[in-house]
C-alpha cells in the first residue's frame, strides 16, 4: 500500500485530524476498483461455465427430478432459513425458466451491465441454486455464494464493464462540467442527495472489499489451522491419501505418478499448510506475491490432479482481491484490449 | 489509480472522460448540510460495526472451537446461519483414509410375501467412471452420492439409529439416488432398495525399502431395506 495523498490538496485548509482523514478515505476513496471488477468477471464467468457444464444434469441437480426432491428442499428451507426461488413451483417449465434466467444473469453480471441491480439479481439466483442442492455442493460452491453476496456491496462495475463503456459514451459528448472550484457553502439539496448517495456507495464498496479480503484470510487461516491438527498433514502423508481417492482422480496415471514421488508429495503437503497459515500474515509485504504465486500453482494442481476446476477457479478469483490496482492496470495495458475496456479506469 | 483525487485527476487532463456525477474536490463532506453530514456519519458507524461484527463472527464460526466461540456460540450462529455458513475442512484435519464404495440393490416382493433381491449395482464405480478423464467432473458424479452418504452418516445417532428429522430427510435423499440409479440400470419393477457401504482403508505409503503392507480388511455395512412406492420411481 502506498501512502495516500492527503485530502488537503487545497493548501489553505488546516491539516485534518486522523478521524477526518479516515472518514474521508472510507467515504471518498473506493479501494481496489479493478480488483473488484476482476472478481465480478471471474465469478460471473465461473458460474456461467459451471451452469453450462451441468446443462445435461440440471434437472437432476436443481430441478423437480432431483433425488433431493422439491418437498425435501422446502422442508430443509423451513429448518435452515434459506430461501430459494426454485422451490416456489414444482413445474418443469418454471425450473427451465429459472435456469435460463441464471444463465443470462451470470452473463450480464460478467459483462457488467447495470451492475448494481444485476449483482443483486445474481446473488438471488446463486443463493437460490445453492440452497436447492445444498447436499451436492463443495467448497468451491460455498466460496462462490459468499463472494457473490459480498460483491453486491461493491462497485464492481466501475471498470472493464458495459456500464463503464456506456458512461464513457455518455460523457464523451461535450457536456458542461459541474462547477466545482470556488464553492464553499453547502450544495443545493439535489446535489447533496447525489453526493450522499455517492459517499454511501463508496463506503459500502470499501466495507465490502474489506469483508472479501478478510473472508479469504479466514478461509486460508482456518484451512491451515485444521490441517495442522491432522496427524497426516503433520507426518507428511496427507498427499498420499488425497491422491488415492477415486472420485478425485480424473487422471489416474498422473495421480500415481505424483504419489510415487513420496518426498515431493511430503514437501507439497508441508508447503500447503505453511502457505495457508502464513497467508494472512504476509499480506502487508511483498511476500504476498510469492504466496499468491504458490497458491495459484497449488490451485492449478488441484484443478487438474483432483478434478476440481470449479473449486480452484473460485479460489484463484478470490485471491485476485489482493492484487493492487496499479498492477492490474499495468498488466491490462500490457495486453492489447479493445478500446472501450479502457473506459473504466478513472476514479 | 483510485488514490489520485478526482479533482487532481481531471485537472491533469489525462484524456479520461469525466464521470457523470457532479465532481467535487476531496473533503466534499464539508459541503454537506448538517443533516446530510449526520446521515453519512451514521452510515459510517453502522457499516463499520456491521463489518467488524461480520468478520469476527465468521472467524469464530470457522476457527477451531475455542473459549470465545463457545461463549458466544448462540449469537455467532444467529449471525452466520444460513447464508454465511462455511466449511473449509477439505482434506482436513485429515484426508479420508478409506475408500468408500456404495452399492445398491432392489427387491421385488413376490406374491407369497418373500422378498426377492436383485443383484448389487456398484454406484460408486459409476461415479468413478464418470470422473475419469473428465477435465470438469460433474457435481452429480463427484458430490451427490459422496455427500449424501457423508451427511447421512453424520446425522445418525452414535448408536447408528436414524431418529432426527434431518437424518430421515437424508435417508430419503439416499434412497431416491439409489432408486434413480437402479432404474437407469435395469427396467424391472421393485418395491424396496438396500444400500451396502464398503470401506477399504487406503494402504499407507510404502517406501522402496519397506515391504508392501498387507491389504487391510474392508469393513462392510449393510443398511436396512427401504421401501419404495411406485410413484417414486
Amino acid at each position: 500500500m502506498r501512502t495516500l495523498p492527503g485530502p488537503a490538496a487545497d493548501a489553505a485548509a488546516p491539516a485534518p485530524d486522523l478521524i477526518t482523514r479516515a472518514f474521508t478515505c472510507l467515504t471518498e476513496r473506493p479501494i481496489s476498483l479493478h480488483a473488484a471488477s476482476v472478481l465480478r468477471i471471474g465469478y460471473g464467468l465461473l458460474y456461467l461455465v459451471f451452469l453450462l457444464r451441468e446443462f445435461p444434469n440440471r434437472d437432476e441437480m436443481w430441478g423437480p427430478a432431483s433425488p433431493w426432491t422439491p418437498s425435501l428442499a422446502r422442508e430443509l428451507e423451513g429448518q435452515s432459513g434459506w430461501h430459494s426461488i426454485l422451490t416456489l413451483s414444482d413445474s418443469t417449465a418454471y425450473f427451465q425458466t429459472c435456469y435460463a434466467l441464471a444463465l443470462v444473469t451470470a452473463a450480464l453480471f460478467m459483462l457488467g451491465w447495470h451492475t448494481r441491480a444485476i449483482s443483486i439479481l445474481f446473488a438471488i439466483v446463486v443463493t437460490s441454486f445453492h440452497s436447492r442442492y445444498l447436499f451436492m455442493t463443495d467448497g468451491g460452491d460455498n466460496l462462490t455464494v459468499l463472494m457473490v453476496m459480498y460483491l453486491t456491496l461493491t462497485d464492481c462495475g466501475r471498470c472493464w464493464s458495459l456500464d463503464a463503456h456506456r458512461r464513457r459514451l455518455r460523457t464523451s459528448a461535450p457536456v458542461m462540467r459541474p462547477a466545482v472550484s470556488a464553492r464553499t457553502g453547502p450544495l443545493p439539496v439535489r446535489q447533496q442527495a447525489v453526493l450522499v448517495r455517492r459517499l454511501l456507495s463508496t463506503l459500502l464498496h470499501n466495507c465490502g472489499m474489506f469483508v472479501i479480503a478478510a473472508q479469504v484470510c479466514i478461509l486460508y487461516g482456518a484451512a491451515g489451522l485444521y490441517k495442522v491438527q491432522g496427524s497426516m498433514w503433520r507426518d507428511g502423508t496427507a498427499m498420499h491419501y488425497v491422491l488415492n481417492l477415486d472420485l478425485f482422480q480424473p487422471w489416474p496415471g498422473l495421480s500415481h505418478l505424483a504419489d510415487s514421488h513420496q518426498v515431493l508429495a511430503a514437501i507439497a503437503g508441508y508447503l500447503t499448510v505453511l502457505v495457508q497459515v502464513a497467508f494472512p500474515f504476509a499480506l502487508f509485504s511483498r511476500l504476498k506475491y510469492v504466496l499468491l504465486g504458490a497458491l495459484l500453482s497449488m490451485h492449478i494442481g488441484i484443478a487438474v490432479l483432483l478434478g476440481l476446476p470449479e473449486f480452484s477457479g473460485a479460489m484463484i478469483v478470490a485471491d485476485a482481491v489482493f492484487l493492487p490496482d496499479r498492477l492490474l492496470t499495468r498488466s491490462h495495458r500490457g495486453v492489447a484490449m479493445p478500446g472501450w475496456i479502457h473506459a473504466g479506469e478513472t476514479l | 489509480m483510485n488514490n489520485i483525487s478526482t479533482a487532481a485527476h481531471h485537472a491533469a487532463g489525462e484524456g479520461y472522460a469525466p464521470p457523470p456525477e457532479p465532481v467535487v474536490p476531496p473533503g466534499e463532506g464539508r459541503q454537506l448540510s448538517r443533516p446530510a453530514e449526520l446521515i453519512v456519519a451514521g452510515a459510517v458507524a453502522l457499516c463499520l460495526t456491521a463489518t467488524l461484527v461480520h468478520v469476527a463472527s465468521v472467524f469464530l464460526f470457522v476457527a477451531p472451537s475455542n473459549t470465545v466461540s463457545r461463549l458466544y456460540q448462540r449469537q455467532i450462529n444467529a449471525w452466520v446461519y444460513p447464508y454465511f455458513e462455511q466449511d473449509w475442512k477439505l482434506f482436513a484435519p485429515n484426508p479420508q483414509s478409506a475408500r468408500q464404495q456404495i452399492s445398491a440393490r432392489a427387491s421385488m416382493t413376490a406374491s407369497d410375501g418373500t422378498p426377492r433381491p436383485g443383484d448389487w449395482v456398484d454406484l460408486t464405480a459409476v461415479d468413478d467412471a464418470a470422473v475419469r478423464h473428465d477435465f470438469f467432473p460433474s457435481h452429480t458424479a463427484q458430490n451427490m452420492l459422496r455427500r449424501a452418504w457423508a451427511a447421512y452418516a453424520d446425522a445418525q445417532g452414535a448408536d447408528g439409529q436414524v431418529s432426527s428429522p434431518r437424518a430421515l430427510m437424508l435417508q430419503e435423499y439416499l434412497r431416491n439416488i439409489a432408486v434413480q440409479r437402479i432404474s437407469a440400470h435395469s427396467h424391472t419393477t421393485f418395491n424396496a432398495v438396500q444400500l451396502r457401504v464398503t470401506s477399504t482403508p487406503i494402504p499407507p505409503p510404502g517406501g522402496a525399502d519397506q515391504p508392501a503392507a498387507p491389504a487391510p480388511a474392508p469393513s462392510i455395512r449393510l443398511l436396512p431395506w427401504w421401501s419404495v412406492t411406485s410413484h417414486e420411481r
